[in-house]
């Protein structure tokens, strides 16, 4: 591995349902548990309201990774946004890695308000292997007129 | 019989019919479906498809005299569906129309009248037996069907007697012939590839892109007032024909159709710089079929897979 | 010009500890848009709150970010202060530097990075907030409650009794339900309908109720407070103000050999009669199906071929020639209480459900089901409460109890588990032991399911008190071997086949969901679940609310209960429909999502995903008034801000206020500054 990846920190956005996982995250704070500092999380009322373009627009802005979480199949706060999302990003997903997007720069969870510990693993897990598959580079060389700002 | 401007004859019926030789049954009576509807002002104008100098070209006819016109070959490629676009005022205006179409292009229909863009009464089907299209149209008359020159996306067609029609005219026509490359075999080549080559080809297709959106404006289930792709506040989807920019449309052009195309394949013919987007509509097909075991039907009342769930969809790719 | 206030949160030490929270104000007022930024040790208390106030006014402030604890914790808070000062709730929003950056991170510059990026995020959001208002929608202070059985009373009464006026709407002749079958009830062994009759009495005599027996809900249009519901009343052929329910007509009506309803086909009734001598209303009704003038008049007949019940009454109540007649109320709120039915072992099934062939298809004359053996226990019912055979009237000595017929069977098609039926199965095995002392009672079981108060003790009174014997195992075969039922079961404890020769055999059948359910789901735009039951909003937090607001559910039709708790969701739906009514409008977050006319084509993508019903299609008109289109509409008093619809929109034509996609853009902008 050369310096720059040694020293490489991902950033990952996290698209969180209001009522589950963004609960859930404020529990694993709640229950001071410790993780990685990458993920900066957007509140969202439920996953339904998530649009993949969000996705897009998030690796075209610089991110490494992303995250996608809401309730649990038949605990959506709104009854069934979460089972619309499923489908929605079960589609954009295999789409993405036809067009060859490595999977793994995108996690799906299911969290709930009362999986802090999960939350916490969920993060870790995908710092740790968006660490491994190094920044989004490919993603940035698109538009290699655009530079990096901050 | 009609003749063209070079005095090749044109041959009717279902495709696959010799160059020249005699108007077919299907085709006389297409002709006679088309000056009733409009003689007994059922219809204003019929929309086919009639002879040009190179294919066939769609062809508005008003006339009941000029029904002759109205001719279906293997060069009759074209999705007739895109004229019942909502948004096409011009066409809105001369009144109620009945179309012309091939098994594939009435799954467009079916999926108008799912989104509410169409009344069924709104519209007479004149359903055509097709026999598969040319890939490349642009003869003088029809040719046989080989391997070689047939419309991959032809290949296992599942709509050859379509039922959404009012009329429905030829006789039953042979498979179309299997390419020698079907668009299943390329995807999966593609697949067999590492993501980064996939990654590199994509890419390298995309970059291609000069956002002219003919893609957008032919395809029949494009019908938006105000396309996501031209808005700007915010702008999800860069206009700039830049890779990235590309790669933003090209997905979001994908994921609007995933369950919806009916693999008509205009978008890819009209392409002006040959972006295989059969692979992308056809991996969506496969997708959704896989997935969720929905394949495109001419069924109005078939439900449309994105918009609808069942409790135990798959979710292997969920944590 | 955006004029944001910044006030990060110190919270004691609970941030400032690993957030460099004076780093962070500074970072912050330094950003485009930024006009006011400071840190503070409690923003939440009096003076943090003061601080806001003063900072809005000092510095015209267009806006307000909280960089502090979570919005679950204090977004009402600050809110409210933030309108104290004039400035719009809606335009303060919190950053989430505690549970998400400073209790989760120990080193001090990654926290304060991540706290600088959230705040950061947080003001770029709120510059695309609006002032919304709170939406208010009127209340129709009147309720309907579908369905008269005990939880459908005990709601009504709960709501008149809470000064309200309630529409009580009930299929059959008479209110009460099934329980005004059963002859007594688990565990205290109450006569059910000792218990049941005074509240029905109450409910048909309270003066805030309105009875509707003998009718159905036709259609409901409107939205949580304005509901318009067209009901219709079946015809009687009886004019319900002129009778007085004395009982002659029944007495001369010639046609008595019809099975009756009530009696679960062990009785007969004649055509014009009312369900049980206790009904409420007492007024009969004429079943035209099996009515011999009818029957002539269906056959053509010139002159009419009875018309014994309308000599015999001497009020003249009887009229032939009513027919349904519709009716209109306006309601506020509806209340969901239409009961169960009992799973038939027939050959005849809807989609999805088998019958039990193992156990004769129903068939077998002395093989009879949970509300069969209750009419026969029931003082009132057709053998005056001896326990006797169908087929011969004599009294069975060896009475079998199968428990779980249909439920916790997928084979059959019913997966869950019934509840009630350990319960009622030990207390027949008890009834029928107090009646026939030298009896034997045989029970097979596959678990007991004892668990509400007095239950355990319950069953096991059956048990150690009553003789009856329980039999862990399931029976495999039921059929009729001479004068007998043959069972053939087996003892999972012992591991050895059990074959019995029973006089009777009583069947624990599963509890299913009403005939008609899913089509008065439909008008009332709530959803069943495969099983036809209602589903609740939410199965733990909200289990007497659906998902449609304003649309409570009691009782039965909601999952398989007993008496107890089809009386406590009863009252519950009373307290919920009470708190809706108790303010003259309706006041709701404004984070409902709106349709811009100008770019939706009415596809109507959105109104498939509604799990609301809120989005309507409306025409589009020109000037001169013919229709050119129709686009979406959503409706801001039922919508609840999921944000679906516009996740599914193509054209982006319908926006969720407080996460608008501006909002949202300006999110992901923020976090990662990648150009």
């Amino acid at each position: 591995m050369s310096d720059a990846r040694t020293d490489f920190e991902p950033r990952i956005t996290a698209f969180v349902c209001n009522w589950c996982t963004y609960t859930g995250a404020d529990l694993a704070g709640t229950s001071r548990l410790h993780m990685a500092s990458n993920v900066r999380l957007i509140r969202l009322p439920c996953t339904g309201r998530i649009d993949p373009l969000f996705i897009v627009k998030a690796f075209e802005r610089g991110a490494d990774g992303v995250i996608v979480s809401g309730c649990h199949p038949a605990d959506c706060h709104y009854t069934s946004g979460n089972y619309h999302a499923r489908r929605r990003f079960a589609v954009f997903h295999d789409i993405m890695e036809f067009i060859g997007v490595d999977p793994r720069r995108m996690t799906f969870s299911w969290v709930s308000a009362s999986e802090g510990a999960k939350w916490r693993d969920v993060v870790n897990e995908a710092v740790t292997s968006v660490r491994d598959l190094g920044p989004f580079e490919a993603y940035r060389a698109l538009a290699p007129e655009a530079e990096r700002l901050a | 019989m009609s003749e063209t401007a070079t005095g090749a004859k044109t041959s009717g019926g279902g495709g696959g019919g010799g160059g020249g030789g005699e108007i077919t049954p299907g085709v006389k009576e297409l002709r006679e479906i088309a000056r009733e509807l409009l003689e007994a002002g059922d219809v204003r104008v019929i929309i086919g498809w009639e002879d040009a100098r190179r294919g066939a070209r769609p062809v508005f006819v008003t006339d009941p005299a000029e029904a002759d016109k109205l001719i279906f070959d293997a060069r009759c490629v074209h999705n007739l569906v895109t004229y019942l676009n909502p948004r096409r005022d011009h066409v809105a205006e001369l009144g109620k129309i009945g179309l012309v179409v091939k098994g594939c292009d009435v799954k467009a229909v079916a999926g108008l009248l799912r989104e509410a863009q169409l009344g069924r009464e709104d519209v007479v089907l004149i359903g055509v037996r097709c026999g598969g299209v040319l890939e490349e149209n642009e003869m003088p008359a029809a040719v046989t069907l080989t391997p070689d020159n047939v419309a991959p996306r032809c290949y296992g067609c599942d709509n050859r007697e379509p039922a959404l029609v009012d009329h429905l005219v030829g006789e039953p026509q042979p498979e179309p012939p299997r390419p020698a490359q079907t668009i299943d075999e390329r995807i999966a080549a593609l697949e067999d590839k590492p993501l980064e080559e996939r990654w590199a080809f994509w890419t390298e297709q995309f970059s291609k892109c000069v956002r002219c959106y003919a893609c957008r404006q032919v395809c029949p289930l494009c019908v938006c007032e105000r396309c996501v792709a031209d808005k700007t506040r915010p702008q999800w989807i860069e206009s700039s024909p830049h890779a990235r920019g590309n790669l933003s449309w090209n997905i979001t052009r994908a994921l609007h159709l995933a369950g919806r195309c009916v693999g008509c394949g205009e978008c890819e013919r009209f392409c002006p710089v040959g972006i295989p987007l059969s692979l992308v509509n056809r991996k969506l097909q496969q997708i959704v079929a896989e997935r969720y075991d929905y394949t495109v039907s001419d069924d109005p009342e078939q439900v449309a897979p994105i918009g609808d769930y069942r409790l135990d969809d798959e979710q292997e790719f969920i944590k | 010009m955006s004029r944001i206030g910044v006030f990060v949160c110190h919270c004691g030490e609970n941030i400032s500890r690993t957030v460099d929270v004076e780093a962070v104000a500074e970072a912050l007022k330094d950003h485009p848009g930024v006009a006011f930024a400071t840190d503070y040790k409690y923003m939440c208390s009096d003076p943090g709150q003061a601080l806001v106030r003063e900072a809005i006014e000092e510095n015209d402030l267009t806006g307000v970010v909280i960089a502090a604890c979570s919005p679950h914790m204090h977004e009402k808070t600050f809110r409210r202060a933030v309108d104290q000062a004039g400035l719009n709730q809606f335009m303060c929003e919190m950053a989430n530097i505690r549970e998400h950056c400073s209790w989760i991170h120990e080193d001090r510059a990654d926290a304060t990075a991540k706290a600088i990026d959230i705040a950061r995020t947080i003001v770029e959001k709120v510059k695309h907030n609006q002032p919304l208002e709170t939406i208010r929608i009127p209340v129709t202070k009147r309720a309907l409650v579908i369905g008269g059985g005990i939880a459908g009373i005990q709601a009504a009464l709960d709501i008149a009794d809470g000064g309200h006026e309630v529409v009580l709407i009930e299929k059959e002749a008479s209110i009460g339900g099934h329980m005004s079958q059963l002859s007594e009830t688990f565990p205290t062994l109450d006569c059910s309908q000792c218990i049941l009759t005074p509240r029905m009495v109450e409910a048909y005599q309270h003066p805030n109720i309105k009875l509707y027996t003998w009718s159905e809900v036709e259609s409901v249009d409107g939205y949580i407070g304005n509901f318009t519901v067209k009901i219709r009343k079946k015809a009687r052929s009886v004019n319900e103000d002129l009778c007085n329910g004395c009982g002659d007509c029944q007495a001369a009506c010639p046609v008595k050999k019809i099975p009756s309803e009530f009696e679960a086909g062990l009785g007969k009734r004649t055509a014009i009669s009312v369900p049980f001598p206790q009904a409420v209303p007492n007024i009969p009704v004429l079943d035209r199906q099996n009515c011999t003038l009818f029957k002539g008049r269906r056959k053509g007949l010139a002159k009419e071929v009875c018309g014994k019940c309308k000599e015999a009454c001497l009020k003249g109540a009887i009229d032939y020639d009513t027919e349904d007649t519709f009716v209109e109320e306006a309601v506020g709120a509806i209340v969901v209480a239409t009961g169960y039915k009992l799973y038939d072992i027939g050959r005849e099934q809807p989609e999805g459900i088998k019958g039990y062939g193992e156990y004769g298809y129903g068939e077998v004359p002395d093989v009879i089901d949970g509300l069969q053996f209750e009419r026969l226990a029931s003082a009132s019912g057709p053998t005056a409460g001896a326990i006797l055979r169908p087929s011969d009237g004599t009294e069975p000595k060896t009475v079998v109890f199968v428990h779980c017929v249909g439920s916790r069977d997928p084979e059959k098609g019913i997966k869950y588990c019934s509840k009630i039926c350990c319960m009622y199965s030990a207390k027949h095995a008890m009834l029928y032991k107090h009646k026939v002392h030298d009896g034997r009672a045989v029970a097979f079981y596959m678990d007991l399911r004892a668990a509400g108060k007095g239950y355990d003790e319950f069953s096991r009174r059956a048990i150690e008190e009553d003789g009856a014997e329980f039999v862990r195992g399931r029976v495999s075969r039921i059929f009729r071997d001479g004068d007998k039922v043959k069972v053939w079961g087996y003892d999972t404890l012992n591991g050895e086949q059990v074959v019995i020769d029973a006089d009777m055999v009583v069947l624990a059948t599963a509890m299913r969901a009403q005939d008609g359910i899913r089509e008065l789901a439909q008008k009332l735009s709530v959803s069943t679940d495969e099983h036809g039951f209602i589903n609740e909003a939410h199965p733990k937090l909200r289990p007497v609310e659906t998902n449609t607001a304003g649309v409570f559910v009691a009782g039965a039709c909601q999952a398989p209960r007993d008496i107890p708790e089809s009386v406590a969701m009863a009252s519950a739906t009373g307290a919920k429909v009470m708190s809706l009514f108790s303010a003259d409008e309706l006041e709701r977050e404004p984070a409902v999502a709106i349709v811009n006319e100008n770019t939706c084509i009415g596809c109507m993508r959105c109104a498939d995903v509604c799990p609301y019903g809120a989005v309507e299609q409306r025409e589009i008109c020109a000037v001169d008034g013919h229709v050119c289109g129709h686009v979406a509409y959503v409706n801001p008093g039922v919508c609840q801000g999921c944000g679906t619809c516009q996740a599914v929109c193509l054209s982006k034509s319908v926006e969720l206020q407080t996460f608008t996609d501006e909002q949202i853009y300006s999110e992901i902008n923020a976090l990662c500054a990648w150009e």
